[in-house]
This record gives C-alpha cells, sequence and structure tokens, in this order.
C-alpha cells in the first residue's frame, strides 16, 4: 500500500512526458538564442548561465518538497539573509570555513524547523506560518547586522563560488550534487514517499500509519537548510552577506517549481523539472540582457512565460487526465 | 504537445527580440558598445540619468545598452547583469553600484574581460575594491557628503540655532545615504542648539517615509524640522504633515530636487532639496568612456556640482 498508493507507476509516464515537455522548451529557448546573438552559445556564456541559476536552483529544490505535501515556503528568501548574516559573523570573528557553513545550513534547518512546528504542531496553514517566519527572519537578520551587510571574506571561502573543478565553476557543482541527492530521496526513499504521499492525500496517508507531522515538518527543514546553504553561495559570490538579500526569491523558486510541473495542490512533481524550472529562468534573463531588452520589456516576458508554461502544463494535464 | 511550450517561450523571446528592432544584437555597424546598467530604471533620477546618457551616445555616435535590476537593492541580479553583459563583450560598462561592496567581484570580472569600468554616483568601498585588486577607470558623481551638510547648514540657519529636527534615513548600508547623513551631522555640530531628536530609516520609500514620520510625530509632537536623505521619502513626511494639520509648522528638506519637490518648494510644503545632476551624471559617464575607448587619459574621478533648490529658485531648471 505504502509503495504503490503512492501513485507513483501510475504517474510516472505523465511526470517524464512533461518533464519532456519543459526541457524541449528550455533547448528551443536556446536555439533561438544561439541563432539570434553569437554571445549565446558560447561555452563561457553557458556557465555564466549555469552559474547565475544556483542560488534560485538551490531555493527551489527544497522548494519543491514543501510544494509536493501541498504546502508554501514563503520564509525561504528571509531564511537566506538570516542564514547568511550569521555565518558572515562568525566567518569574520575567525571561525574555520566548515564551522561556517555548518552555521549556516544550522540557521537555515532551524529556522526551517520552526516552520514545520508551526505548521504541524500549531496547526497554522503554512501561507500563514512562513508568511510569519518571513518577516521574523527578516527582521532578526536586520537585527543582527544593525542593517549594515557584513563583508570581506578569506579566499578559501570565497573560492566556493569562485573556484572551479575541472573548468566547472564550483557553485554549478554544488548546485548538481544538490539535485542528485534531492532526486535519490525524492524517489528512492521513504522521505520521499511519504512526500508524494502526504501531498496526494494527507488524510489517507496518516490513516495508513505515515507520521504526517514528522515528515511534514522534516519537510520544511530541507527548504529551510537549503536556503541557508544558497545563503553560503550567494555571500561568496558576492564578498557580502546583506540582511537585506534575496527579496522576492521565494517568488523565483515558486516560479521554478511550477515552471518545472509541480502542482501547488500537491502530490505530484519532480525535482530534476525544477532544476529545469530554474534553467529556464536564468537563460531567460540571460538572452533577455544579451539582446538588450529594456528592462521594463524584461519583466512582461518572464511574467508571460511563467503564465504560459503553467496554463500549458494544466492543458496537459486535463488532457491527459 | 511539446510543441505547445517551445512556441509559447519562442514568441516570448521574440517578442523580446523585436522590441530592440531586432537584428543589432551582434553589435552591428561596428559602432562601440557601451553598457550603463543602473541600480533602477523606475525612480526619476534614473530616469534623468538615462536621459542624459542616451543624449551623450547620440551625439558621439557610440551605441548604449541601458540595464537595470527590478529592484534599486537586489546587487546579486545588478551583478547578473553585468555578468551577461561581459558576455556580449561591450567595450565599456558604466554602472551605478548598488552595494558598494557587492560590486566589486563584477568590477573584477570587467577587468578579467579587459573592459573599463567607471563608476556613476555611488562610489565603490576603496578598502574592498584594493583588496581584490580591481581596477576603476573613474568615478563620476556628487559629493553627497557635501550635500548633506549644506541641507544641514541651511536647516539650522532656518531654525535660528535652536531647535529640534527629525532625519528620514535611506537603507542603512548604503554609501550614498551614509554620506549624506555624516554630512548632515557634521553641520549640526556647529549649532549645539540644534537637536536631532529622532533618525530612523524609511528605506528610501515614499509611503514608509509618510509612516515613519507619522509615527515620530506621535513620539515627538514638538519637532520643527525634518531632513529626509531622499525627496521620496521627503515628500512622504510632507503629506504626515498635511494629515497632522502642521504644514508649515514643520521645515522639511530633502535630497535630489525631483521635479516633484520643486513644485512642493514653490507650493511652500517644503523647505529646500539638494540638487544633483543626474542627467549630467549620465552624460559625463558615456563621454568619459568614449575618451577611454580612445584611449585618452581621464581624471580618476568628477565632482558633479550640486546646489541647493530653495523658493528662490525652485522654478529653473524644472520641467
Amino acid at each position: 500500500m505504502r509503495a504503490r498508493g503512492i501513485g507513483l507507476p501510475a504517474n510516472f509516464f505523465s511526470h517524464y512526458a512533461r518533464q519532456l515537455g519543459t526541457l524541449s522548451g528550455l533547448l528551443g529557448m536556446c536555439v533561438v538564442l544561439s541563432v539570434a546573438t553569437p554571445f549565446f552559445w558560447t561555452v563561457s556564456n553557458l556557465l555564466n548561465v549555469a552559474e547565475q541559476a544556483v542560488i534560485i536552483a538551490v531555493v527551489a529544490a527544497g522548494m519543491t518538497f514543501v510544494i509536493i505535501t501541498g504546502g508554501i515556503d514563503l520564509s525561504v528568501g528571509s531564511v537566506l539573509a538570516f542564514a547568511g548574516v550569521v555565518m558572515a559573523s562568525v566567518l569574520q570573528a575567525g571561525v574555520p570555513v566548515p564551522v561556517a557553513l555548518a552555521v549556516a545550513l544550522g540557521t537555515g534547518l532551524g529556522c526551517g524547523l520552526l516552520n514545520g512546528a508551526l505548521i504541524t504542531v500549531g496547526r497554522l496553514p503554512p501561507f500563514i506560518a512562513t508568511l510569519g517566519m518571513m518577516s521574523v527572519a527578516r527582521g532578526a537578520a536586520l537585527m543582527f547586522t544593525e542593517g549594515r551587510p557584513v563583508s570581506g571574506f578569506s579566499g578559501s571561502f570565497r573560492s566556493l563560488a569562485t573556484g572551479e573543478v575541472l573548468g566547472v565553476p564550483v557553485s554549478v557543482v554544488i548546485m548538481v550534487g544538490v539535485y542528485v541527492v534531492a532526486h535519490v530521496v525524492l524517489t528512492r526513499t521513504k522521505l520521499g514517499r511519504y512526500t508524494y504521499a502526504i501531498g496526494g492525500n494527507e488524510e489517507a496517508a496518516l490513516l495508513s500509519g505515515v507520521n504526517v507531522r514528522l515528515y511534514k515538518a522534516a519537510v520544511y527543514g530541507i527548504s529551510g537548510m537549503l536556503s541557508g546553504l544558497a545563503a553560503v553561495i550567494l555571500t561568496a559570490r558576492l564578498n557580502s552577506a546583506q540582511p537585506i538579500a534575496g527579496m522576492m526569491y521565494e517568488l523565483d523558486a515558486i516560479a521554478a517549481t511550477v515552471i518545472g510541473g509541480t502542482s501547488l495542490l500537491g502530490g505530484e512533481g519532480t525535482v530534476v523539472g525544477t532544476l529545469i524550472g530554474a534553467l529556464i529562468m536564468a537563460v531567460l534573463r540571460n538572452g533577455l540582457n544579451i539582446l538588450g531588452v529594456p528592462s521594463f520589456v524584461q519583466q512582461v516576458v518572464i511574467g508571460s512565460v511563467i503564465i504560459a508554461a503553467v496554463l500549458i502544463d494544466m492543458w496537459l494535464k486535463r488532457r491527459a487526465g | 504537445m511539446k510543441k505547445g511550450l517551445v512556441l509559447v517561450l519562442l514568441a516570448a523571446l521574440c517578442l523580446g527580440g523585436c522590441q530592440r528592432g531586432g537584428g543589432e544584437a551582434g553589435g552591428g555597424g561596428g559602432r562601440q558598445r557601451i553598457a550603463l546598467v543602473m541600480k533602477t530604471a523606475n525612480n526619476p533620477f534614473f530616469i534623468e540619468m538615462q536621459k542624459g546618457a542616451e543624449e551623450a551616445a547620440k551625439r558621439l555616435n557610440v551605441e548604449l545598452v541601458v540595464q537595470a535590476a527590478e529592484r534599486e537593492v537586489d546587487v546579486e541580479k545588478q551583478m547578473q547583469i553585468v555578468e551577461n553583459l561581459i558576455q556580449t563583450h561591450v567595450s565599456a560598462l558604466c554602472v551605478t553600484p548598488s552595494g558598494s561592496r557587492e560590486i566589486v567581484p563584477a568590477i573584477d570580472k570587467a577587468n578579467k574581460a579587459n573592459i573599463p569600468v567607471v563608476i556613476v554616483d555611488t562610489r565603490v568601498d576603496a578598502k574592498a575594491l584594493s583588496e581584490s585588486g580591481g581596477k576603476v577607470a573613474t568615478f563620476i558623481g556628487s559629493d553627497n557628503y557635501e550635500g548633506g551638510k549644506i541641507a544641514g547648514e541651511f536647516l539650522a540657519k532656518k531654525l535660528g540655532g535652536k531647535g529640534k529636527v527629525a532625519v528620514l534615513e535611506g537603507i542603512p548600508g548604503h554609501e550614498t545615504g551614509d554620506s549624506r547623513l555624516r554630512g548632515f551631522r557634521e553641520a549640526l555640530k556647529a549649532t549645539p542648539g540644534v537637536e536631532i531628536v529622532a533618525s530612523q530609516t524609511a528605506n528610501w520609500e515614499r509611503d514608509q517615509g509618510f509612516n515613519v514620520f507619522q509615527n515620530i510625530l506621535q513620539s515627538h509632537p514638538d519637532v520643527q524640522a525634518v531632513f529626509a536623505c531622499s525627496d521620496l521619502m521627503a515628500l512622504g513626511a510632507v503629506e504626515a504633515i498635511a494629515a497632522a494639520k502642521k504644514t508649515g509648522q514643520i521645515a522639511v528638506v530633502g535630497f535630489d530636487a525631483t521635479s516633484e519637490a520643486r513644485d512642493a518648494i514653490q507650493k511652500g510644503t517644503m523647505d529646500a532639496s539638494v540638487a544633483q545632476s543626474p542627467a549630467q551624471m549620465g552624460a559625463l559617464a558615456v563621454e568619459n568612456a568614449v575618451k577611454l575607448l580612445k584611449g585618452e587619459q581621464v581624471n580618476p574621478e568628477f565632482v558633479v556640482p550640486i546646489k541647493l533648490i530653495t523658493k528662490e529658485n525652485a522654478a529653473e531648471g524644472s520641467k
């Protein structure tokens, strides 16, 4: 019951097909851009795009878990800022880099688990709990730093963003690692199966003996922890942790997730789709910059793509169902 | 079914491409392409700057690409824009940093690509720049410290050397706002009778200027003057004063001398504003970028003059 009741086999084909749809959208954009400008299809620009996708992609991986359970996490951008400034302060106090990383991930995890507790024990709707956390974490980040950015770090810390492994930026390697782990967790572990089960039918999951509270809280913990990881990369990239960093990132992360085919109603979605969604957003922004499109037009185009992608996704679902 | 999504994305991109008049994406015509990356494109100050830069580009027959992040404080988006423009091999890069320190990695990348960098309006943090070994060709901007000082001297004189003053700050950590604030405080040191009773941030925003000043009026009903680090916040305070039926009783000094602020000064709801010349900054940025590309020497710094706009001179230069 547990393994099959999730409906993976039944949904498998439609998941797979939809990812192909999103993937061909991404490839189609790449083809058009390659024809439109000589600057797009170059190794250096493609690595550039991948690097620019990293922050939103890492946050969106956690968001995918949350949305599959039928929830939402509006606090990711603020948690990112808070984890970033806390880590930056301990780094400047002379703590070794690995410890600082643990502090960032731990801060994110803590905020996420607090979200989880508010939702499961406090029975708050996820929208409200994480909306509150969005303000609390932002305010905490501002209080912690008195509003000022914390900047200037050692080369070894900055190499997390500036370094390369065989020509590929370290941040891109981290992103790929996050997605491999997230994919395995979601498709091959109990936590993953229960994530789908809770989103598909929470009542049924509860009745079939799933510890819904525990796994729901865990999912928000994952989201918070990945926001902490994104904070590490962003801080290394800018050589500065800002208390006002990450504003509106929750919306970009949600957009990447839904473009990737995850339903806001819960129960279905894949992290692979989310990765493609994050890459679509990054390619779109990069292409519009390269083409020299005025910034106001860019916003219209980006919004239109999000709407169109979800419209098509819903249309496909209706046809399939 | 895949086709549908592909088609929409293609259409979206074409829409973007066509907007630009098409065809020029490769930097055709052999003209030099200069990029201006602003903090935002939806603030009167930067709209003026863009106009000045565009006029100069036309005059000097260079192509100008203007880009900006959606939100003024989004340092990461600004960095992405700079990275993307570097990929298109722009000849020179003019940028108004969203963050004085956070812009440094982007400058490093431009340096690596041998693209000269002209900094406009907001200074780069000197320490962060020297630590990274980054190079900036020139800085063009006004002296915000001096502007704050002029505003402080005006208010001190207006209050006759004695009174209670409130301050609306910008986002902490922004070089421009911090300098204005330091200049203002420095000016007031000369007149110990003038006391700053409240100093809070309204995050550069008009509605926050309204709310924050309304709160200040609650806690300090006897405040006699307010200095806002930008006109948007000052205009918010003007509304709060009107709502409290205290128009004319509280002196308001802003910064930027936007056309709306000039109107308010003429009407008497505001007393003064410090004028910068964003259009001149934009023009100077492009002119100096062109000089750099010709291999000419440029000064390491251009200070664009500032002046205080009061009722006497508010009409001139307003549009």
